[in-house]
């Protein structure tokens, strides 16, 4: 074997072992777990959940005797499909609520980041509903657990998605 | 030039190599993909443990026990095992297949060793004195504390999650 072969063949060895190298560098940082920024991106996972909690907490509160307040929070705080899973989930309420001039209050337990890729989040939310009858001021307080999207539009969290669980 | 290229493939070839594995070793120190790779775990063992907490066949209380007693540690280790032989006989007698399943889980805060979860529960509850009976279906959330001991992700406190607990 001459000199200038042994060089080829070291050249390629090291090429390859070179290549091999890098496409586990990039296997290793392009997983599920590694591209999911939730809890690892600490701002932004505590900025989604600081503003997705208050943004559910306005859009499922509701006080009969100014419904305008829960329709202007949906417009302002919902986009895609959750505009009509918000409408689907308030349409027997708004029924109800009209005659027992009903009050619903909501509390956020938890809400905790389950995915976040750029500007789209999941999380999930626990929540308690207080509901109160301005009739009799009967009042329960229920307990509700929530899957929610959530898209960043113009640096603003908004709820893409609602999912009772 | 053309009696150069072998010792220029050389250098490029040791070139890719060296770079290569710098940003191959990167990796394993790298924090972010450390707290990645924890949060995908605890949540994947929260899931588990807090579904084996939440399931107890009468028909095989023994086996339930030690699941308890294997998914935690400390304190909810030591009480889960006297609360286990205390009542084994109620358990027997009280004839109930409870099925536990995570709906969701999501990871609250995280450390290097312990972490907060928490799950929404579906609890399915056979009665094994009326086989026939549609099971009950409970909704329950929890608030999960974790610690890692021995690399294992193990449950140290298991809390609900009451209605106007904040």
């Amino acid at each position: 074997m001459t000199r200038r072969t042994i060089v080829v063949v070291l050249a390629v060895v090291a090429l390859v072992g070179g290549l091999v190298a890098w496409g586990a560098a990039w296997q290793e940082r392009s997983t599920d777990a590694a591209r999911n920024g939730a809890v690892v991106d600490v701002t932004d996972s505590g900025t989604v959940q600081r503003e997705v909690s208050s943004a559910i907490a306005r859009v499922l509160a509701y006080d009969a005797s100014s419904p305008d307040e829960t329709q202007a929070a949906a417009e302002e705080l919902l986009v895609g499909k959750a505009r009509e899973e918000h409408a689907t989930l308030f349409a027997s309420l708004v029924e109800r609520a009209k005659d027992q001039q009903l009050v619903m209050d909501v509390e956020v337990q938890a809400a905790a980041v389950q995915q976040l890729h750029g500007d789209e989040a999941t999380l999930l939310v626990f929540l308690d509903q207080t509901s109160r009858r301005a009739t009799d001021q009967e009042s329960s307080v229920a307990a509700a657990q929530l899957v929610v999207d959530a898209r960043r539009v113009d640096g603003t969290w908004k709820v893409s998605s609602l999912r009772v669980l | 030039m053309t009696r150069r290229w072998p010792v220029l493939l050389l250098v490029l070839g040791v070139l890719v190599l060296v770079t290569g594995l710098v940003a191959w070793r990167a990796t394993a120190g790298d924090e972010r993909l450390d707290r990645a790779d924890a949060r995908d775990e605890v949540v994947a063992a929260a899931t588990k443990h807090v579904a084996t907490l939440n399931s107890l066949d009468y028909r095989d209380v023994d086996a339930g026990l030690k699941a308890w007693a294997d998914a935690s540690t400390g304190t909810l280790h030591d009480q889960l095992v006297q609360a286990g032989e205390q009542d084994r006989q109620l358990l027997v007698d009280q004839q109930k297949i409870s099925t536990a399943k995570v709906l969701e889980a999501a990871v609250l805060e995280l450390d290097d060793d312990s972490a907060t979860v928490i799950a929404a529960v579906e609890v399915s509850i056979a009665d094994g004195a009326s086989p026939d009976a549609e099971p009950e279906l409970k909704r329950n959330r929890f608030s999960a504390q974790l610690v890692r001991t021995d690399g294992r992700w193990l449950l140290e406190d298991l809390g609900q999650v009451g209605v106007g607990a904040a």
